[in-house]
């Protein structure tokens, strides 16, 4: 039997290569499916039952916004810092407070059940994660290089 | 062993303190030089969004207007607006550093930072007086007035830490 070829283990080589730079694309989206699922289980499960949690997806929607647009407004990239980055941080912060706060407060008036509660706190926390993961994996800005993909 | 050699030294020198020689572990893989602005703006936001949400819990909770008043909610809504009047000038405005002057130049950023604080501390000063002359003194459940309080109390901080905790050197 001939000895292996260049050509073989190119195929291999590609295939490996792919799954190292696929890596945190996978594992983000994974995270971010487990978050989902707590969300859903908090509102879908028998006990439960109560569809009113589904309001904290509004604040995943629009928690990364105030990033994007400081991200627009000021274009030094120079600077360590500036005021309307600091200003997106404050407002971002505050979008995630709400996201945990919401489901709290739903509970304390028996909306929903304290359980339910505890699951969509934890479904927020793996989302917020997530989102942080893909902020700091892939929004390097244009001198990343390609191994994150 | 440091904290020994230390209390010798006590001994013998009475005026030093035991923790002379104590030392923060270092850690040098963040800097946090750089990071002060985004710590202070995350902790500011925390403090601020949480003050709103205690407020927004006791509104829920207590929703009669004799358990709590509506009007309570114009302090948080002055300590609200007070936030952005003081930190919507920079510290270089109000010292006349800054190349823009803005619309009012420096005096009129002094006049603006001085509103400000006016309504922050008038603020501050109208829950402490909810608190204590519409709950702690008659004889009715007191959240809704500790949340007033804590709301504003909040609100105070943040806007402390939002304007002092961070430093306009690293905008240039």
């Amino acid at each position: 039997m001939e000895p292996l070829q260049t050509s073989d283990w190119s195929g291999f080589g590609l295939v490996f290569w792919l799954f190292l730079v696929l890596r945190a694309l996978v594992a983000l989206s994974f995270s971010g499916a487990i978050g989902l699922t707590f969300l859903m289980l908090g509102c879908a499960l028998e006990d439960y039952g109560v569809y009113w949690p589904l309001f904290v997806l509004i604040f995943y929607v629009i928690s990364p916004i105030p990033h994007f647009i400081a991200k627009r407004a000021t274009d030094d990239s120079d600077a360590a810092s500036s005021a309307c980055r600091e200003l997106a941080y404050f407002f971002t912060t505050g979008i995630v407070v709400s996201a945990f706060g919401l489901p709290i407060i739903l509970a304390r008036v028996a909306v929903i059940k304290w359980g339910a509660c505890g699951l969509v706190l934890a479904g927020n926390a793996v989302i917020f994660l997530t989102i942080l993961g893909f902020f700091l994996v892939f929004g390097r800005g244009d001198d990343f290089s390609w191994e994150q993909w | 062993m440091k904290i020994f050699l230390a209390l010798e030294d006590t001994f013998q020198v009475k005026m030093a303190g035991f923790l002379d020689n104590f030392r923060w572990p270092e850690c040098e893989c963040i800097d946090w030089s750089e990071r002060r602005n985004a710590v202070a703006s995350v902790v500011a936001g925390i403090l601020f969004f949480t003050g709103w949400w205690i407020m927004i819990d006791a509104a829920v909770v207590y929703p009669k207007p004799e358990q709590l008043n509506h009007a309570f909610h114009t302090c948080g809504v002055f300590s609200t607006l007070a936030f952005f009047m003081i930190n919507a000038v920079s510290n270089a405005q109000v010292r006349g550093d800054s190349y823009e002057s803005g619309c009012l130049g420096r005096t009129g950023a002094r006049v603006w930072l001085f509103i400000g604080f006016m309504l922050m501390f008038g603020s501050l000063i109208a829950s402490m007086w909810i608190l204590f002359g519409a709950y702690v003194t008659q004889n009715t459940d007191v959240y809704p007035g500790l949340a007033v309080f804590f709301q504003n109390a909040l609100i105070f901080f943040s806007t402390l830490i939002y304007k002092f905790g961070r430093t306009e050197e690293l905008w240039t």
